[in-house]
């Protein structure tokens, strides 16, 4: 599943980030890596970005675009894995 | 500013320098992690624009004693998330990187200080590893310690320290002795080089490690996340947060310009005063005139600007430092990226309705540069105050027989026309000249909400109204002196005055350089309706658009047409050309209102332009493409209401 899929409120993980090396090494950066965790907290209107929190405590705006190509892991029980 | 601190110069002149300043200090850190607290707190706020070779964006810099007895420079350098991933030269954290190389390669001691705000340390070790790895010296300033204590955890810094070898402060802004404590650490550690260098370690790991939770931090951790879940469900509501962003927002830029109103006025009549004064003094006569018009005038011009820029400033530093700012773009960035631009476009967009000078200023907040300057490039095109006398001369003396919806109609036209054709013009600049590339997608941090320092502000406002009277200032009154030059100057072969014999502005104004220029326009500007006084009175609005209405009642020899435009609304509606025909129709101003909405008639505009895009090329195409535009534009408009009968 991609993260601009994930429903809100659930949490998952990173588990690979499908951009070109340098926009993905940014992303990294900025604190989207895999293995970290990610929750949905809200979707902007008409199509705008998501509202993303991540397990070290940063919240982003994402664009839907840049949600799409990276794949999050949700576990068994809809959480993290 | 003191001797010392004049240490950036050009590079052959760096060894002189260098006995002034024995170790450079780099605020290095994520963005919204404290730095400007920081810097403000070491430099008690004083700051002097580094002059840094191949840097375009400002980078503060100030010289500080250390307690011992020696110099530190500190330079506060834009957020940066990372020295590793790649990321386009030109945005802040570009430059950013680039200062860093070049303060490495340039041979003087340096020192990193690497800002990490306490609630997001393990974001903030990543970087740590890469600065590591740079080999220079670090200190680690860990911020917002009292943030975290409300949040029920506790730092221990002496194991962070030993964990990764180099010494760590934990601070919290609001602390007295923050100053002397890091200057003292900054000496402590002065050149002494890492021996932590290259050692790798896993930032989540040391980050739980090294976060101790007292007994309630889960709980003082859901609370806080309460808080902001709360005013985020109203502020980011789907329906209503875009509602109350576009009323906070409108709210804010009416109250920006209210209160500088008065501000303005003031300087207005100040400036007026002392022209009266210096008229008394020196007589009528051209010094007089090059004195008052000219240099004070174009003074006045500056003055009326800065209350706005400096008020405009705080509500943004004040907006962008509570977090709301990032909340706003979340909220509208779908809309303008339709149009090729970005959420944070919206308030220098909403702001330029007002007056672009603030709104190009403005401008700062958007990171991604690409679009920062694409979204310059297009505000101009957005209905200013200044044009609004204009707007009245026009719908007054043509359409004063229709009725008052009309006449509202046409005036909310000329305000759509300007967003419209805003956002096309970025649309195509994208697909031409800014063609290549791409604009970064939004990954935006969303901070948590904060109240603002009100030093920090007050700083920040401080240092624009400087830049701006040193930097834009000086431009505005050497073009209004160029102006008065071709406004006052008889062209070559005019009539001379007879000696003796009082010449009128009006006299005056037809021998004028302007004058001939606008008959010399007049083959050109025909076909779109314009006679050589319209073409007079375009020249003059390039000073400032408002001195459309007072340039044409000189042109029609009426006294005070800025004050009172009923006799000039008169002569204009029934002005006569050469053949003694009507001169203007509803046309004619249709015409001229297309050409007030699109052209960039603001030598204003154009001065702060080539100060924020530090570049004359940027101000020359905005200068080109608005004026095409307008030209095309307004021949279809006349064109066309000929065809229709209004002519």
């Amino acid at each position: 599943m991609t993260l601009d899929l994930l429903p809100p409120k659930a949490t998952a993980r990173v588990s690979a980030i499908h951009l070109a090396d340098a926009e993905a090494a940014w992303v990294r950066a900025v604190g989207i890596y895999e293995g970290e965790t990610v929750s949905v907290l809200r979707r902007a209107a008409l199509g705008g970005p998501l509202h993303v929190r991540t397990g070290s405590g940063g919240e982003f705006a994402l664009d839907r675009g840049l949600a799409a190509a990276i794949e999050v892991a949700l576990g068994d029980d809809g959480g993290a894995p | 500013m003191n001797a010392s601190a004049s240490c950036h110069q050009e590079p052959g002149t760096e060894a002189a320098s260098s006995l002034a300043v024995d170790l450079d200090v780099a605020l290095v850190g994520r963005p919204n992690a404290g730095k400007s607290s920081l810097y403000n707190a070491l430099t008690g706020g004083q700051a002097k624009v580094g002059n840094f070779p191949g840097i375009t964006v400002d980078l503060l810099e100030a010289d500080v004693p250390l307690p011992a007895g020696g110099r530190a420079r500190i330079v506060d350098l834009p957020g940066v998330y990372s020295l590793a991933a790649s990321v386009d030269e030109a945005s802040d954290e570009g430059q950013a990187r680039a200062t860093l190389d070049r303060l490495l390669a340039g041979g003087k001691p340096l020192l990193f200080a690497q800002v990490i705000d306490a609630t997001q340390l393990a974001l903030g070790l990543r970087l740590t590893g890469e600065l590591l790895e740079r080999g220079a010296p670090l200190l680690v300033v860990i911020t917002q310690r009292d943030v975290l204590d409300g949040l029920g955890r506790t730092l221990d810094a002496p194991r962070l320290e030993r964990e990764l070898g180099v010494p760590v402060l934990a601070v919290s802004a609001r602390d007295a002795d923050v100053r002397a404590r890091v200057l003292a650490a900054i000496e402590r550690l002065g050149t002494r080089a890492t021996d932590a260098r290259a050692k790798p370690f896993d930032a989540d790991a040391l980050a739980r490690t090294v976060l101790v939770d007292k007994p309630d931090a889960k709980k003082a951790e859901l609370r806080r996340r309460e808080r902001t879940a709360k005013a985020d469900a109203i502020l980011l509501h789907p329906v209503l947060g875009p509602v109350l962003f576009l009323g906070i927002m409108a709210a804010l830029f009416s109250a920006v310009f209210l209160v500088s109103d008065p501000a303005s006025t003031l300087f207005d009549k100040l400036v007026s005063l002392l022209s009266a004064r210096i008229t008394t003094a020196l007589g009528d006569g051209w010094l007089t005139s090059l004195i008052c018009d000219a240099i004070l005038g174009g003074a006045g011009t500056v003055l009326a600007f800065l209350p706005q820029i400096v008020i405009l400033t705080v509500a943004l530093e004040l907006v962008d430092a509570s977090g709301y700012l990032a909340r706003g773009a979340f909220l509208v960035d779908r809309l303008l990226r339709l149009a090729g631009l970005g959420g944070r476009s919206f308030v220098p967009l909403l702001t330029a309705h007002a007056c672009a000078i603030p709104a190009i200023t403005s401008t700062r907040i958007i990171r991604d540069p690409k679009q920062r300057l694409r979204t310059m490039l297009v505000l101009p095109l957005m209905t200013c105050a200044a044009r609004l006398p204009t707007y009245g001369l026009l719908i007054a003396a043509f359409f004063a027989g229709q009725s008052a919806l009309t006449r509202a109609l046409i005036f909310v036209t000329l305000y759509l026309a300007g967003i419209v054709f805003g956002f096309l013009a970025s649309l195509v600049i994208g697909k031409t000249v800014q063609r290549g590339g791409r604009s970064l997608p939004l990954v935006l941090e969303m901070p948590a909400y904060r109240v603002p320092q009100a030093r920090v502000v007050a700083h920040t406002a401080w240092r624009a109204a400087k830049r701006f009277v040193r930097e834009v200032g000086t431009v505005i009154v050497a073009a209004s002196i160029v102006l008065w030059v071709l406004l006052k100057v008889p062209a070559p072969g005019a009539p001379a005055a007879v000696v003796g014999e009082p010449t009128s502005a009006t006299t005056t104004m037809q021998h004028s350089i302007a004058a001939t220029v606008g008959r010399k326009l007049e083959p050109i500007t025909k076909p779109i309706g314009f006679d050589w006084r319209i073409n007079v009175g375009l020249v003059g609005a390039f000073g400032a658009r408002e001195l459309m209405v007072s340039t044409l009642g000189v042109i029609f020899g009426i006294e005070n047409a800025g004050d009172d435009s009923s006799p000039l609304v008169r002569e204009i509606r029934d002005a006569k050309g050469p053949k003694g025909e009507r001169a203007y129709s509803a046309a004619t101003a249709l015409s001229l209102l297309a050409f007030f909405v699109l052209a960039c008639q603001c030598m204003s505009t154009v001065a702060a332009l080539r100060r924020e895009t530090k570049s004359l090329k940027w101000p020359a195409f905005v200068l080109g493409y608005t004026y095409v535009l307008a030209y095309v534009v307004s021949f279809v408009v006349y064109q066309g209401s000929v065809l229709l009968g209004l002519g």
